[in-house]
This record gives structure tokens, sequence and C-alpha cells, in this order.
């Protein structure tokens, strides 16, 4: 069966104020394919992963999107290209206020029944939760996965992840991308994480992007590009397994 | 017997820098070190206000609606170039903003207050419309001014908030619904406060003045009452009409807010 592409970059880059973030970015995403793009803090991973749902635009190039320029319809790629931010914002209310506040927009997310919520709970792992609970009296890691359950209600087809796990325990942040690669296989996701954690990224991807001073210097499994010193050269350190 | 006027002659307001000589000797005695600048100030008072009070001697004189409208046309202008430079961030286009919130609110509010309240014949007669118009102006000011510098700490606090909702597929004007209500919020709460307390515990400076000036104050009190209506719905709706040019200048036409309008300047 051939791949379907849902991503394509074709000559991206991206300026930010005279100073080059990105350059010269070519690649593709395919459907259900778990892509982690990694590198060193200042790479350019948090501003690649902003162009996927259209929070920033590139200076250069294009990105398509099933094969449609990414601002076709924005409103519509942001709905099927969810995000989980590094630290999640928790909006001051319940848990049920927080998972349905795409309702203020969107009927159909305003007339989720609390069984389906308590549902949506479920699937990240929040089993305890009630939905009348004080959404910002819940620790960093239920926040972390009411986020990713807010983000799911959308029924997206593409998860971004942004260093989901960075400001979390090793313990936790296992737990977390263990419950993320489940929902991946359930619901048919595809997704794109960035982090500097290729320890823990090469668990649960088959892909990885290295990016390092805005350019992606190696595209391939973790098993291939062991053999090389890419790791180093994008200034990740490569025996820093704590597990 | 009640008097019908408190003439206050060039003599009577000489007295009354005693106040200022007053405050410098307590400035003086603390080192506030504001003297000068209170001099200035006291100065500026007196030339302003008796220049403008040639002015519009000059303007009741004329009785012609293009001289009234290119007056108040003049202070809208001035307001809304104050309001622009009373930002302490840089927001795109918002000196058309002011304007058209200034404008708006002038000619619905002084319209409805001209035709329909006073019923003023002719509704140009500048005595009424330029001392209300330059209350509906400057009440317009201040408010306006205030909830857009609130409005933008607001969307400097909430950067994630905003970006969170627009990556659900909030369109730009939910994303940053929340900043706007807090920042008119802000803004109307002390005007409704004012409302709550008007009467129990200050008496407002029109119908003060209106009273000395030997208005019967039951007269003076209605006029009071239509003023504190009027500011109240003059901070609505100019602040609305400013936040609704002025929060689409933190979005670009792809929907993305400029987070670059957001950092500090160096």
């Amino acid at each position: 069966m051939s791949k379907t592409t849902l991503f394509s970059f074709s000559e991206v880059g991206l300026d930010i104020e005279n100073s080059r973030i990105l350059k010269g970015l070519n690649f593709e995403i395919h459907r259900g394919e778990f892509v982690a793009v990694i590198g060193a803090s200042g790479a350019g991973k948090s501003s690649l992963l902003r162009m996927f749902n259209a929070l920033a635009s590139p200076s250069s190039g294009h990105i398509f999107f099933r094969e449609s320029p990414v601002e076709t319809d924005i409103m519509s790629l942001r709905k099927n290209v969810g995000v989980l931010f590094q630290n999640p914002v928790v909006f001051n209310g319940t848990v049920k206020e927080n998972l349905v506040i795409a309702g203020r927009w969107d009927v159909n997310i305003a007339q989720t029944l609390d069984h389906e919520l308590t549902t949506a709970l479920h699937q990240v792992g929040l089993d305890n939760i009630k939905l009348d609970q004080n959404a910002r009296d819940l620790s960093g890691g239920e926040q972390q996965r009411l986020a990713l359950a807010r983000t799911l209600l959308n029924h997206p087809q593409v998860l971004l992840l942004d260093e989901p796990t960075s400001n979390l325990d090793p313990k936790l942040a296992r737990a977390i991308m263990d419950q993320i690669e489940k929902l991946r296989e359930s619901l048919d996701l595809t997704i794109i994480a960035v982090s500097h954690d290729h320890t823990l990224m090469r668990r649960y991807v088959k892909r990885v992007l290295v990016l390092s001073q805005g350019e992606i210097i190696a595209d391939g499994s973790f098993k291939s590009l062991d053999k090389t010193n890419i790791f180093e050269e994008a200034g990740l350190l490569k025996d820093d397994d704590e597990t | 017997m009640r008097p019908d006027f408190y003439i206050l002659s060039w003599n009577d307001l000489l007295v009354s820098l005693l106040f200022i000589a007053f405050s410098i000797f307590l400035i003086k005695k603390w080192k506030l070190g504001l003297e000068n600048t209170l001099l200035v100030g006291t100065l500026r008072t007196f030339v302003q206000l008796t220049l403008m009070g040639y002015v519009l001697t000059w303007f009741f004189d004329q009785q012609h609606w293009a001289f009234m409208l290119t007056l108040l046309f003049i202070m809208i202008v001035i307001a809304s170039y104050e309001g622009t430079r009373r930002q302490k961030n840089d927001i795109p286009h918002f000196f058309p903003a002011m304007l058209a919130a200034l404008l708006g609110s002038a000619v619905l509010i002084l319209g409805t207050i001209l035709l329909f309240i006073l019923d003023v014949e002719p509704w140009y007669s500048p005595y009424a419309a330029i001392p209300i118009g330059g209350m509906i102006i400057g009440n317009g000011l201040n408010s306006t001014a205030l909830t857009a510098n609130r409005f933008v700490s607001e969307l400097k606090h909430r950067e994630k908030e905003i970006e969170t909702l627009l990556a659900l597929g909030a369109t730009p004007k939910l994303a940053v619904y929340d900043s706007m209500k807090a920042s008119i919020h802000a803004a109307l709460i002390p005007n409704i406060n004012a409302m709550m307390t008007v009467g129990l515990v200050q008496l407002p400076g029109v119908m003060t003045g209106q009273i000395l000036a030997g208005i019967d104050p039951i007269i003076a009190v209605r006029y009071q009452i239509m003023i504190m209506y009027m500011w109240f719905t003059t901070a609505t709706l100019a602040n609305m009409i400013m936040l609704a040019i002025v929060y689409r200048q933190f979005f670009t036409k792809k929907l993305q807010l400029r987070r670059e309008l957001l950092r500090e300047k160096a």
C-alpha cells in the first residue's frame, strides 16, 4: 500500500527579526507516522512545529497539507492538526469547562455529553478526576493529560507534541508517552513530536529528523543514525539514557 | 435669599493661587521635588483655560453648524493623538482606531442628546454642543487610552492561552475574547461604582458648577443624571469600537498572533 502524504515541506525557511531560524527544509510526513524532530535548544524545533498548524508561516518556501497549501483553510487545518504544548494552558474553571472550551465556537463540542467527557478523560488515563473539579488543582502530569484530552475532542488527524514531557519526571514522562503511543494506534493518529530528549523518543518513533542550526542534517531511523555521529553533531549527548 | 450668581472676578482668582502656594509649601516641606512641575502646571492651567474661554466666546458667537462641527472634529483629532501618545506599547493603527471610537461615540451620543434629550434649537447651538461634546470626547479619551493599555497587558499575560485557543480552532476574536472582556471590565467598573455612590459621597463637578452658577439644584441634578448615563455609554461604546479595531492589529491575515508586538521594547 502506498503511503499517503499528509505534510509536504518544500524549501521552507523562516526568518525572525533578521535572523534565520530555519532554512531549506524539504521533507514529507506520511499518514500514521510517529516522527520526532530532535535537536539542541535553539535549533528551531518549536518554530518548525508551529508551522504545521499555521501558528507561524514560513518566510520562504511552501507547506502543503493533504496537497493543499496550509493557508487554504486555516480553521479546519487547526482542528485537524492538534497540538500539545510544552506547558499546557489550563484555563480558570472546572475540568469540564476546560474540556469543552472549544464549545465556544464549535456546537458539536458544546453539546458533548458528560459521559463522553468522562470517556475522553479515561482515554488519556485520567480515571479519578471529576468533571466539576477545579482544573488548576490538578498536578502537572494531570494537567498535561487534560490538555491532551481537550485536543483529542477536536478529533484531530495529526497530533503535534512540543516537548510534551520536559517538565515531568522520567517515570511520568514515560507513562504519558506510552499513553500517546496507545492513542496513536487506537485513533489512527499521525504524531510529530519535537524534543531534545532522544533517549525517550527512541522508544516510540520509527523516524527522526535531526535539526541543527535551522537545517535538517539527518532523516532516518534511530537505528541507522546511531551508526553515525549525527547526534553529537547536532549538540545532543548520546549516552544520557537514565532509564 | 438665594444668590443668583457667584461671580468670580480675576482678583478672586488670584486669591485662589493661595491654594497653589500652600501646596508648594507642603511639597517643599516633604522635599517631594515637584515645585517646578507644579508651577508649570499652574501656569498652563491658567493660560490654556483662559485662551479656551476666549476661543469659546468667539465660537459661541459664530452660530454656524460648520464652526461647531469643525471645532468638535479638531477636539477629536487632538484627543486621538493624545490617546495614541499615552500608549506604552506600539499598537499599529491606533490613531485611526481612537479617531473612529471618539467620532462614533460623539456622533451617536452627542447627536441623541442635542436632538432628542435637550431638543436644542438650532441643533448646532455651541452652548450645548461644545461643552457636552467636550465631556464625551474627554471621557472617551481617558477610558479608551486606559483600556488599550490594559488590553495589551492582558494579551501579554495570556499569550499562551490565546495560542492554545487558536490551535483549537478559535477565530482571533474568540481567542482574545477574555482579554477584551477583562480590559472592558476594568474600564467600566469605576464608572459603575461612580454611579453607585454619586450624591452619597460626592457631588459631581458639573452639578456643583451649575449650582454655583445659580441653577435650581433640581435642574442641576437632572443634568447630572443625564451626564452620568452619557459617560457610561460613551465609555462602553468608545471602548468597544476601539477594541474591535485594535484586536485585529494583533493578528496576521493567516490568523496568527503577532507575538513580536507583545515583546517589551528594547
